[in-house]
């Protein structure tokens, strides 16, 4: 990869108990462009995908080796503040999770913890982060209605909006369309497609069709380690490893 | 479903190579009724002209389905996409059979001069080229073709040669002409008939390793 890289992992193993479910994972993720991660069940994708804004630490037990950098500044060091990591790195889960406030609060929330008190500023963020989420144009009317009377589509375009208004620099996706119809997913990844003119993305999924439509570059994981990462269209087309090539042509998985 | 899909690939397989082992006949056929001189044999060629087609058309169909409802990837693509160019591959060697089937009755009221030259050598080893490219694409094997490129070589050399024979024919007495120029236009129709299992060859290599090659 010959792109600007703006996260790295060395050598990156993780236990959760005795269960080695990273193994010495070395990948760097360029900037300003999608990365898919694939791989059948359990095999490490969203763990890996976690580790880029330690939501691991939230789990009891896990034991992580080896490196992550942001930046080039090491994500795990103990100097590192999470807050502030979290807010450069931004998440959107696989089921849509908005707060129960209104569409307005639910995008005012994280530049408000950040700080942002005047009303003007926040009406500008979140119009912004709304048009950036492509969900403006359904939901300005209607922007102190609550955030769980939107469909599952517009519910995860406004998760999107949420993690927009902290200005991140990364948004990471884990299965953001396996609760979604065919016509949001497709709204969701027309999104992705603009989103990383801006913004570097890395997307877990399990649709294969997905990762070719959306990424850059695609991230073959299995059973905890990273077996083949390169340009999207090598890896669908012509796949180094024998691994890769058996599950992308659903020869198992 | 992957496995349903994989025996689809499967039966793709078999009937493409039904088809180019029609393609293949046609031009074995025309070849003997050529050296023969046998009308009838090259009319049976000329018929099998719908029949060939109808395939392609058939077999093209089957893989535009698979691929709309199967969005396959990796080796799975690139055997759908190596198909797709070995039918074409095929209908071509089938017509050019067909080609040469039709220059038999014109070929057929006197012996053939020079003993048809290096005709049927030539066809010989053009039908010995499409024989190893399907054997290629039937088992997956590249070493049936990793020659190809000086079997072509040869190939073009026999046309030459042909083309100079002939014309000297031609210029010994005039009345060799018309003969002569049948002679010429079938050693091209071979040669392009090499250069179809070169492309079938090109491919087959691209369906194994995902790598593009020419053949020259």
């Amino acid at each position: 990869m010959s792109e600007t890289c703006i996260i790295s992992t060395t050598n990156l193993n993780l236990w959760y108990h005795e269960k080695h479910a990273l193994q010495s994972v070395s990948m760097r993720i360029p900037k300003k462009k999608v990365t898919a991660l694939i791989g059948p069940s359990g095999c490490g994708k969203s763990t890996l995908l976690r580790c880029f804004n330690r939501l691991n630490d939230l789990i009891d037990h896990v034991k992580i080796s080896g490196e992550i950098t942001l930046d080039n500044e090491s994500i795990n060091a103990a100097s590192t503040d999470v807050v502030t990591l979290r807010k450069k790195v931004g998440m959107v889960f696989q089921k849509p999770n908005p707060f129960p406030k209104s569409i307005y609060e639910n995008v005012a929330y994280g530049p408000r913890v950040h700080g942002i008190r005047d009303k003007a500023e926040l009406d500008t963020i979140v119009e912004q982060s709304l048009r950036h989420a492509a969900i403006w144009d359904e939901v300005k009317e209607r922007l102190n209605d609550s955030a769980l009377g939107l469909s599952g589509g517009q519910q995860q375009r406004l998760c999107i909006a949420r993690t927009l208004a902290v200005e991140p620099e990364v948004i990471l996706m884990d299965e953001p369309c396996s609760a979604l119809d065919p016509i949001a997913t497709a709204k969701i990844e027309n999104l992705i497609e603009r989103l990383k003119e801006d913004y570097t993305v890395i997307i877990v999924t399990h649709n294969m069709q997905q990762a070719a439509r959306v990424s850059d570059y695609t991230g073959f994981m299995y059973l905890g380690k990273l077996i083949e990462c390169g340009k999207t269209g090598q890896i669908f087309e012509h796949p180094k490893e024998e691994l890769t090539e058996n599950y992308i042509t659903g020869r198992f998985g | 479903m992957a496995e349903k899909f994989h025996t689809e690939l499967k039966n793709l397989k078999t009937d493409t190579l039904e088809m180019a082992r029609l393609g293949r006949f046609m031009l074995r056929t025309a070849v003997d009724a050529l050296i023969r001189q046998d009308a009838e044999l090259a009319t049976s060629v000329v018929a099998q002209k719908e029949q060939i087609h109808e395939m392609e058309v058939r077999i093209e169909e089957h893989c535009y389905r698979l691929i709309a409802l199967n969005q396959p990837m990796a080796k799975d693509m690139r055997v759908i996409a190596c198909t797709l160019k070995v039918i074409t591959a095929s209908l071509r060697i089938g017509r050019y059979g067909k080609s040469i089937a039709n220059t038999v009755a014109d070929l057929s009221s006197k012996p053939h001069i020079a003993n048809l030259m290096s005709i049927p050598h030539m066809a010989d080893l053009v039908l010995d080229m499409v024989d190893d490219a399907i054997k290629a694409y039937e088992t997956d094997t590249l070493r049936y073709i990793d020659d190809f490129s000086s079997r072509d070589d040869t190939i073009d050399a026999l046309r030459h040669s042909i083309f100079r024979e002939g014309i000297t024919y031609m210029m010994e007495d005039p009345k060799n002409i018309s003969r002569c120029t049948h002679y010429i236009m079938v050693a091209r129709y071979l040669e392009r008939c090499a250069d179809h299992a070169c492309k079938i060859a090109e491919n087959v290599q691209y369906m194994e390793t995902g790598e593009r090659v020419e053949i020259h």
